[in-house]
Parts: C-alpha cells; sequence; structure tokens
C-alpha cells in the first residue's frame, strides 16, 4: 500500500487525475448540479487559458527560472488583437501579429535572463509592469468592446463536439509534448534546469536554451490572450491581470518543480483544468468568488511545501540505498 | 637522452602497457593571468597515447586553470596547445569534446533527475538507437555494470563518476582529464577505477592524472609533472623518482610564508585535555567518543559520506546530535547555540570556502572580521578597529592582497582559505 501511494505520487499525472475525480465527486455530493454534462463542457472550455499559458510556463519552469508576465502578456496580446479586429485588419494578420508581439516579450524576457543574467523573477516582473503600462497606453485604458461576430464565431466552431479553442490547446498540448519527451533538444530543457553547471560541460547551448523557454512562454500567453478575446468578445483593461499567480500555482499543482528539471507539460495541462476546476466549484459551494486569489496562493505554498519535503524523502531514501563503504583503512593514504 | 627515453619504453612495456610512440598533447609555454595576477607563468607538458600523465601542485599552483584551458573551459593569454601535432584552440567544452578531450571534473556535474542514458548521450548529434548501442559497447568494454535507465539521484559518487568517464568514451575521448577522482571514492571504488584506468590506456588512451596522493602516483601514473607557482618544478618518468623528490618539488614553495618544519609530537597529558567528546550520535554518525588536548592535532579520515562533516557539524552546533556529550573546557556544549560555542572559543573552518566559508564579492577586510562583528561594536561598527584586525591579520598570515578592501574573490585559492582561517583566528580562541 505504502509503496503504492508513492508510485501514485512519483507519477504525478496519474495521481492529479484521481485528486481530480475525488474532489469532483465531493462536490457533486454537495450539489449535484456539478456533475452535469453541461457544466462540465463549459468548465473545460473556462480552463483552456490557463491549460495554454500552463504549458508555456512549464519551459520556463523546467530551465529553473520563472516568468511572471505572463499575465500582463497575454492582456497586452487581447488588447492588440482586439484593437486590430475593429480596424477590419484580416484574422490570419490579426493571428500573427499577436503572436510576434508575444514573441518580442518573451525576446526581451530571454535576452536579460540568459544573456544580460538578471535573476528570472526581476526581468519578468519589470517586464509584467512594462506589458501592463503599454497595453494601458495603447487602449487609453478603454475597453475594446464590439468585437466583430465573424471572430467570435471562431469559438463556436465545433468539431467532433469539441470547440476549435479546446482544438488549438490539445493541438500546442500534443506538440510540446513530443517537443519535450521525444526530442533531443526537449532534453536540453530538463538537462539545463537539473544542472546548468553540467549542461555548459557537456556543451550544451545553455544559454540560447533559456532564452527558447521564455519566448514558448509568452508566446502562449498570445495565443491564449487571441482565445481570450475569441471567448469573452470583448477585452476589459485588467485583462489577465493577476492570472501569474494561477498559471504558476496550476503547473506546479500538476507536478512542475520550481527548482527545475521536474515535470511534463501533460502534467501542467491537467493541474490547469484541476485548477479550474476548484475555482468553479467555488459557486457549487457557495463560496464568494472573491477567494479564487487566497486559494491559489495557498494552493500554490501547499504543493510547493509538501513538494520539497516528498524530494528530500526520496533522496533520503536514495542515499540510503548506496551501500555503506568499508572502514579499512590498510592502504594508508598519503596526503601532501 | 635517447637512452633515457629507450629506458621509459622498456620500463613501460615491462608494466605490460602498451604505448604508442606518437605524442598526443602539447601545451607549449602556457601563460595565463587573472587581472594582475599571474597563475600560469609558461607552462609546457607533453601527453602521450596511453600514458597516464599526474599532475601535482599545492592550492594555487595553477593546476586547475591549466585543466580549464585545456578543456576548453578559459582562454589562454599567451601559448599553443597541439593535439597529435595539430595546434588547436578550445574556445567551449564542445570543442574541446570534438578534438577527444574530456575533462571528468572533481564533483561529478550530474543531471539528477534525467536517466543514466540520457546523462551520458545529452549533446551528442546522432540517432538514439545508434548511441545507445554505442553506450552498452562502452560499458561492456570497461566491464562496468550499469543499469541505463535508472534515475542518476540513485547513483553513488563513484557511480556518477563513471557516468563522467563514459560520456567522455562515448564521445570518442582521446585524452580524459581526471580531476583528483579519488578525494570521493572507497579504497574498493578506486582500486576499481584503476583498473578502468589502466585498461582505457592499452586503447591508447592518454589520461591526466590530478591527484594529491602520492601514493597513488606510483601505483598508477607513468609520467608525472609537479606544478609550483605557475611553473613546472619537476617532470619526468615516475620510475625516476621517490617520493622525497616530490615533497621537495612540491612544498619548496612554502617557504615564502610559513616554516616547514614537522609538527612537534609530544604526548599530550590528561589533565590538559580540552575537548571531551563521549558517545556522540545522530543520523550520520554512530557512537563516537574521542578527546583533544592542549597543543594536539587530531586528524579525522573517512571518505565522503562517512560522517566527517557531519560530526563536525555537531560538535559546533549547526546541526543536532540525539545521544552522547560534548565538553569543552569542562563545560557541556550540547545546548548551547553555534554563536555561544563560538564565543566560548571553538570555531569551525567548512570545507567547501566557496559555499560556506568565504563572502567572495566583499572585501578582504569585511571577510576577516565577519565573525567577530560583534565584538567590534555595541551597535555601530567601529572603522578604526575593523580596520585594524583586518591589517592585522592579512599582515600575520601572509595573505597575499593587493590592499584590505580587494574583493576575495579575485584572490587565488590558497589566499582565499587563509582568509577564512583569519576570520576565525580574529574570534580569540580558548586554548
Amino acid at each position: 500500500m505504502k509503496t503504492f501511494l508513492l508510485y501514485l505520487l512519483q507519477r504525478r499525472e496519474l495521481s492529479i487525475v484521481c485528486f481530480m475525480v475525488i474532489f469532483v465527486l465531493f462536490v457533486g455530493t454537495v450539489n449535484d448540479d456539478f456533475l452535469q454534462l453541461n457544466s462540465m463542457s463549459l468548465l473545460l472550455s473556462a480552463s483552456i487559458i490557463l491549460f495554454i499559458m500552463a504549458i508555456g510556463q512549464s519551459f520556463v519552469l523546467i530551465t529553473s527560472n520563472i516568468d511572471v508576465s505572463v499575465g500582463s502578456t497575454m492582456g497586452l496580446s487581447a488588447a492588440v488583437c482586439g484593437t486590430l479586429l475593429m480596424q477590419g485588419v484580416s484574422t490570419w494578420i490579426v493571428f500573427l501579429t499577436v503572436i510576434a508581439v508575444g514573441a518580442t516579450i518573451g525576446l526581451l524576457n530571454g535576452i536579460g535572463v540568459s544573456f544580460l543574467k538578471i535573476p528570472a523573477i526581476i526581468m519578468t516582473l519589470g517586464m509584467l509592469g512594462m506589458a501592463r503600462g503599454a497595453m494601458l497606453l495603447y487602449t487609453e485604458g478603454m475597453w475594446i468592446d464590439g468585437i466583430p461576430n465573424s471572430y467570435k464565431q471562431l469559438a463556436r466552431v465545433e468539431l467532433m463536439t469539441l470547440p476549435l479553442p479546446v482544438w488549438v490547446a490539445l493541438a500546442i498540448l500534443l506538440i510540446s509534448y513530443l517537443l519535450l519527451t521525444k526530442t533531443k533538444r526537449g532534453r536540453y530543457f530538463y538537462a539545463v534546469g537539473d544542472n546548468a553547471e553540467g549542461a555548459k560541460s557537456v556543451g550544451l547551448p545553455v544559454r540560447r536554451v533559456t532564452l527558447i523557454a521564455f519566448m514558448i512562454s509568452s508566446v502562449s500567453a498570445s495565443i491564449a490572450g487571441l482565445i481570450f478575446v475569441m471567448n469573452i468578445g470583448f477585452v476589459p483593461n485588467t485583462a489577465g491581470s493577476g492570472l501569474e499567480l494561477q498559471v504558476i500555482a496550476a503547473a506546479v499543482l500538476g507536478g512542475v518543480s520550481l527548482t527545475g528539471g521536474v515535470g511534463s507539460v501533460v502534467g501542467a495541462a491537467l493541474g490547469a483544468v484541476f485548477f479550474t476546476i476548484i475555482n468553479q466549484s467555488l459557486v457549487y459551494l457557495m463560496i464568494p468568488a472573491y477567494w479564487t486569489n487566497a486559494i491559489s496562493g495557498l494552493l500554490l505554498l501547499i504543493i510547493v511545501i509538501a513538494d520539497t519535503k516528498f524530494q528530500t524523502f526520496i533522496r533520503q531514501r536514495a542515499k540510503k540505498r548506496v551501500p555503506k563503504p568499508s572502514p579499512s583503512l590498510k592502504q594508508g593514504v598519503n596526503s601532501e | 637522452m635517447i637512452a633515457t627515453k629507450l629506458c621509459k619504453r622498456l620500463l613501460i612495456r615491462l608494466e605490460g602497457v602498451r604505448i604508442v610512440r606518437d605524442v598526443l598533447l602539447e601545451v607549449e609555454n602556457m601563460h595565463k593571468a587573472f587581472s594582475k595576477h599571474k597563475v600560469l607563468k609558461g607552462v609546457t607538458l607533453h601527453i602521450h597515447h596511453g600514458e597516464t600523465f599526474a599532475l601535482i601542485g599545492g592550492n594555487g599552483a595553477g593546476k586547475s586553470t591549466l585543466m580549464k584551458i585545456i578543456s576548453g573551459l578559459e582562454n589562454s593569454d599567451h601559448g599553443e596547445i597541439r593535439m597529435n601535432q595539430v595546434p588547436v584552440t578550445f574556445s567551449s567544452p564542445n570543442e574541446a569534446h570534438r578534438h577527444g578531450v574530456h575533462l571528468v571534473p572533481q564533483e561529478p556535474l550530474i543531471f539528477p533527475n534525467l536517466t543514466v542514458e540520457e546523462n551520458i548521450t545529452i549533446g551528442i548529434q546522432g540517432h538514439q538507437k545508434t548511441l545507445q548501442k554505442n553506450v552498452r559497447e562502452v560499458i561492456k568494454n570497461v566491464g562496468w555494470d550499469f543499469n541505463l535507465q535508472q534515475t542518476a539521484i540513485e547513483l553513488s559518487i563513484a557511480e556518477q563518476q563513471l557516468v563522467e568517464v563514459t560520456r567522455g568514451l562515448v564521445r570518442k575521448a582521446k585524452l580524459l582529464i581526471l580531476d583528483e577522482p579519488t578525494s570521493t571514492l572507497t579504497f574498493h571504488e578506486t582500486r576499481m577505477l584503476f583498473e578502468t584506468m589502466k585498461q582505457l590506456n592499452t586503447q591508447g588512451i592518454g589520461i591526466i592524472y590530478i591527484t594529491h596522493r602520492f601514493s597513488e602516483i606510483f601505483k598508477i601514473a607513468h609520467t608525472v609533472a609537479v606544478l609550483r607557482d605557475g611553473k613546472v618544478s619537476l617532470k619526468g618518468p615516475v620510475r625516476d623518482f621517490e617520493y622525497t623528490d616530490l615533497l621537495d618539488a612540491l612544498t619548496a614553495k612554502q617557504s615564502m610564508g610559513l616554516s616547514n618544519a614537522p609538527a612537534q609530537k609530544t604526548t599530550p597529558k590528561n589533565e590538559d585535555r580540552i575537548l571531551d567528546v563521549q558517545n556522540l550520535s545522530n543520523e550520520s554518525f554512530h557512537n563516537i567518543s574521542f578527546s583533544l588536548s592542549k597543543g594536539e592535532v587530531l586528524g579525522l579520515a573517512g571518505i565522503v559520506g562517512a560522517g566527517r562533516t557531519e560530526l563536525a557539524e555537531a560538535l559546533i552546533g549547526i546541526t543536532s546530535v540525539k545521544e552522547g556529550t560534548i565538553q569543552f573546557h569542562k563545560r557541556k556544549m550540547n545546548r548551547l547555540s553555534v554563536r555561544k560555542r563560538m564565543n566560548e572559543g571553538m570555531v569551525y573552518i567548512p570545507e567547501d570556502r566557496h559555499k560556506n566559508g568565504i563572502f567572495s564579492i566583499q572585501s578582504v577586510q569585511s571577510n576577516l572580521n565577519a565573525a567577530q562583528l560583534h565584538q567590534l561594536s555595541r551597535f555601530l561598527i567601529s572603522k578604526r578597529k575593523e580596520r585594524l584586525s583586518g591589517l592585522h591579520y592579512i599582515d600575520k598570515l601572509k595573505i597575499k592582497t593587493e590592499h584590505a578592501l580587494q574583493r576575495v574573490q579575485q584572490l587565488s585559492g590558497g589566499n582565499q582559505q587563509k582568509v577564512v582561517l583569519g576570520k576565525y583566528l580574529a574570534l580569540s580562541l580558548k586554548y
């Protein structure tokens, strides 16, 4: 039983699914409306933005950095998307421009962290302010309303009963999963986060890998921004503010370690879904929605503390397995 | 000249080691300085195929700098490296790997969360299947037993080192640099490593073997070179030298500093006892008892992981003890904090000065005063006292620094160690 529990805890994707099922059943017993198919599919749609951004964030976390600018990046992307659509720019060009905005922010973050050696938290915190400021300057603090219907309709296009944004999210998940686990370059992300010094000594392009991780994170936030406009249909000037906390919490909930080198995008995506379930369930549990932020923060701290304890436990177990060295001193050692 | 060469070959033949006559690596007149401090002052070394070349030298003699240059981690100011008689320059470890030079660092740089196989093959271009086959072949050739799919976190230090060596071999290394590999190994593991080295020699692989242990040189190396103060002070076939030759070549340096006289060995009297440890136990060690007398130096031997550091940390109070007593000057210390124990006159100088010993971007003076700050001041620190105390220890320990306010980072390793020592000496110790 104990080994089974250990196994479960080490396979984070499995354990999170178990927890999720238990949690859903629990909320269901309190309020059976929650178990309706309807609210379930609503829930999946609601998790899409977090889902995509948690995948992007995982790349940065795996390389042992952190990106707290993603909330603002998402907001700025949504604002750019909204304004361009209002000006009647064609959808494809909007897509490309918005993704370019994200790529630029990621590039700046990456250059700051890997070439100018600014700690990731500081670099991205600065970027958080700058992107938020840029958004407010760009929109002059106004809400963007009246997005063309043709664009909003995209969110309702269904393929095999799933809406388009869900397909986009799944495609991103699949691509990142394959990139991280099946390619050599994917391994580099883990290696850099696991032991940067070691990565350098075996000749890995540490700085380039870090830079790419930041770009992936920011681009994921931009894609989330595009979907945000599609789903919501307007852009408030607070779009995406505070979202970074939820994104990081979701990734960590899904087993991506803040110390780097550990985690999978599948876990991060599941974490995002679970996180959304927790938030949505508040309504069904009659808890005011104001609790969302407090719960995100608390959850993040609990998981990080539990994870650290668990990691030290695993390390100690690994150490114990090493046979004790024999204390023979017969041969003698001559030091200088 | 020719006679000695022939002699050497003959001797090596007798050892049963095939030596290819060609020279593998030539380091010619290598110079390197950090700011004003000259670390290498014209080093010339030749290493042949299938040869184990021992390199020794004290702290700050320039060993690690030289190895960093050879393995592409550092650029030289002046000098030439030739691989197989072709001049090369390595601006990155990658380039050194491509030319067949591979450094196995003292502390293995392992990716704990990746599998053993990923640890070995990471960064190599090529198809995964062929790489895997390659790894298996290499491991079989040297006769090791690895589970390639386990995560590296579960490996012992010795195994991690073998992973590092395998990394080099899979990359078709012609020259392996082993930086003090045995400092972390048990005797059994050391023997295994030597077997491996001999085997690699027969395959024509040259090995630069850095060590502090003379006995190992006579056991394993064909050639030896001693570095002192950035220069080669002795070089030649191991057979030509004796233990004392190496010692002389190594330690003439110390004449500039402290006297080289052997420690006076007097049998300590019982009543001079200052430290008494009785049945000390915790998770890392069990039932330790010993006593220390005035003027006595007590050596504590053991390999990495045997619990030496843990014992020292328990004595000073960084970690707690489960059972047993520590008595210092007849006073029981078990419940005192580190700070109180230091005030009682007991200090601990940690082994890893980078992690625990120095504040590297602070000045020499600040470092020297760091431990006795509470003695320098009631509320504000007295500038004058701080400066006087700093200068006193710089002078007393002959710390080579440009001025008292130079960053400790810029000092050589040996001088950094002196700063660490001075920091604790400044706390008036009790004897």
